[in-house]
C-alpha cells in the first residue's frame, strides 16, 4: 500500500541527488512529462479503485501520452504556436477528473464501510 | 490487489524523478524574491566597488600630481631661494628693514646756556638748523656710513630735511631738538671724518653735542623706513 509513495519519494531523492541537469531549452518538454506521469499515476488509481486495472494499460498509456505530448510541443514550437499548451490543458483537466473519481470512489466507499456500524 | 502495485510504484518513481529534475531546472531558472533581492544587493556592492576602486585609481592620479608638483617646486626651491636673498638684499639697500650694528650716536642740543649769557645777541646764532643736521649726515655719508636716522627716522633716498619754522622736517615728520643721530660704519672712520667737519664747528662755538661709539658687542638699532615710495612720472627705461 506505501510502495508508491515510497516510490514517490526514492524518485524525488534521485532526481535531485543526481547532478545530471536537463538544459533550459527542454524544459517544456519536462513540464509535460511530470504532467504525463502524474497523470498516469491518478489514472492508474482510479483504475485500482474502479476495480478495472490493468499495468499493460498503465504503462503503454504513460509513454504514448508522454511522447505524443513531447511531439506536440515540438511541432508547436517548429509552427511557433504554444501546442504544448494542449497537452498542459488536457493533462491538467484529466488530473482533476481522475482526482474527484478517486474522492468519490474513496468517500463511498469510507461511508459503505461504515454505514452498517452507524445504523 | 497484489497486481497494481508494482507498476504504480514504477510511474510513481518516474514521477518522483521528473519532478524533482523540474523543480531543479525552474529553482535555477527564476530565482526567488529573496534570490532577486541578493542579487539587486550584489549589484549595489559591485557599483559601490567599481566606485572605490575609480576613486582609489582618482586617488593614485592625484598623488602623483601632488608628487610631479613637488618635483617641480623643488627644482625652484633654488632660484625662489635666490630670490629671496635678491629681495633681502634690496630690502636692506633701500631702509626698509631694522638694522643694527657698530657705529657712532651724535646727539646735538641748542645752545640755550649761551644764549642766556648773551641775550642780546641773535637768538637764531644759538640754535641747531637744518643745514647743521644735514652737513653731518653727508658726512657721515662720506665716511661710508651705511644707515643713517635722525631722531628715529631712517634716512632714504627720498628723505628730505627742511627747516619748517621751528621744527625740522624729516621723511614728513616734525622733530624738534634734541636731535640724536645714529649711523652705521666703522665708528673710528666716522669719528674721525666727524671730527673734522661740522660737528667739530658747533663743538667750538660753544653748542651741547657730544657722541658716542658703538661696538659690535653693543650694537647700534636703527629702525626701518616706514614711509613708502611713490613713482607717478618714473617709469623704467
Amino acid at each position: 500500500m506505501w510502495m508508491p509513495l515510497l516510490g514517490l519519494l526514492f524518485g524525488a531523492i534521485l532526481g535531485s541527488a543526481i547532478s545530471f541537469e536537463i538544459p533550459i531549452a527542454y524544459a517544456k518538454y519536462m513540464s509535460i512529462a511530470v504532467l504525463a506521469s502524474l497523470d498516469s499515476v491518478f489514472g492508474g488509481i482510479k483504475s485500482v479503485l474502479e476495480d478495472r486495472f490493468d499495468g499493460f494499460i498503465l504503462l503503454t498509456g504513460f509513454f504514448s501520452n508522454t511522447l505524443l505530448a513531447a511531439m506536440l510541443a515540438y511541432l508547436g514550437d517548429k509552427l511557433g504556436v504554444d501546442l504544448y499548451m494542449a497537452a498542459v490543458f488536457a493533462f491538467g483537466v484529466r488530473l482533476f477528473q481522475n482526482l474527484a473519481t478517486i474522492r468519490h470512489h474513496l468517500i463511498s466507499r469510507t461511508l459503505r464501510n461504515l454505514g452498517p456500524d452507524k445504523r | 490487489m497484489r497486481k497494481w502495485i508494482l507498476p504504480i510504484t514504477f510511474v510513481c518513481i518516474i514521477s518522483g524523478l521528473l519532478l524533482a529534475l523540474q523543480f531543479k531546472i525552474q529553482a535555477s531558472q527564476t530565482p526567488t524574491p529573496t534570490e532577486q533581492r541578493n542579487e539587486i544587493l550584489v549589484g549595489i556592492i559591485n557599483n559601490l566597488e567599481n566606485e572605490i576602486s575609480t576613486y582609489q585609481q582618482r586617488i593614485a592620479e592625484i598623488k602623483a600630481e601632488i608628487e610631479t608638483i613637488e618635483d617641480v617646486t623643488a627644482s625652484y626651491q633654488d632660484d625662489i631661494k635666490y630670490l629671496q636673498q635678491k629681495v633681502q638684499k634690496a630690502k636692506l639697500q633701500a631702509g626698509l628693514t631694522n638694522v643694527k650694528g657698530r657705529g657712532i650716536r651724535i646727539t646735538l642740543d641748542d645752545n640755550k646756556s649761551g644764549l642766556l649769557l648773551a641775550p642780546n645777541d641773535d637768538p637764531n646764532r644759538y640754535i641747531i638748523h637744518y643745514e647743521n643736521i644735514l652737513n653731518i649726515i653727508t658726512e657721515l655719508k662720506l665716511g661710508r656710513a651705511e644707515a643713517i636716522s635722525v631722531n628715529g627716522q631712517r634716512i632714504v633716498s627720498t628723505s628730505e630735511i627742511r627747516c619748517v619754522g621751528n621744527v625740522i622736517l624729516v621723511n614728513t615728520t616734525r622733530l624738534a631738538p634734541p636731535f640724536e643721530i645714529k649711523a652705521i660704519g666703522d665708528p673710528d672712520r666716522l669719528e674721525e671724518i666727524l671730527l673734522a667737519g661740522e660737528y667739530d664747528l658747533l663743538k667750538s662755538t660753544g653748542f651741547p653735542v657730544s657722541y658716542e661709539k658703538f661696538t659690535e658687542e653693543t650694537p647700534l638699532e636703527i629702525p626701518a623706513y616706514t614711509g613708502t615710495f611713490q613713482f607717478n612720472y618714473t617709469t623704467l627705461n
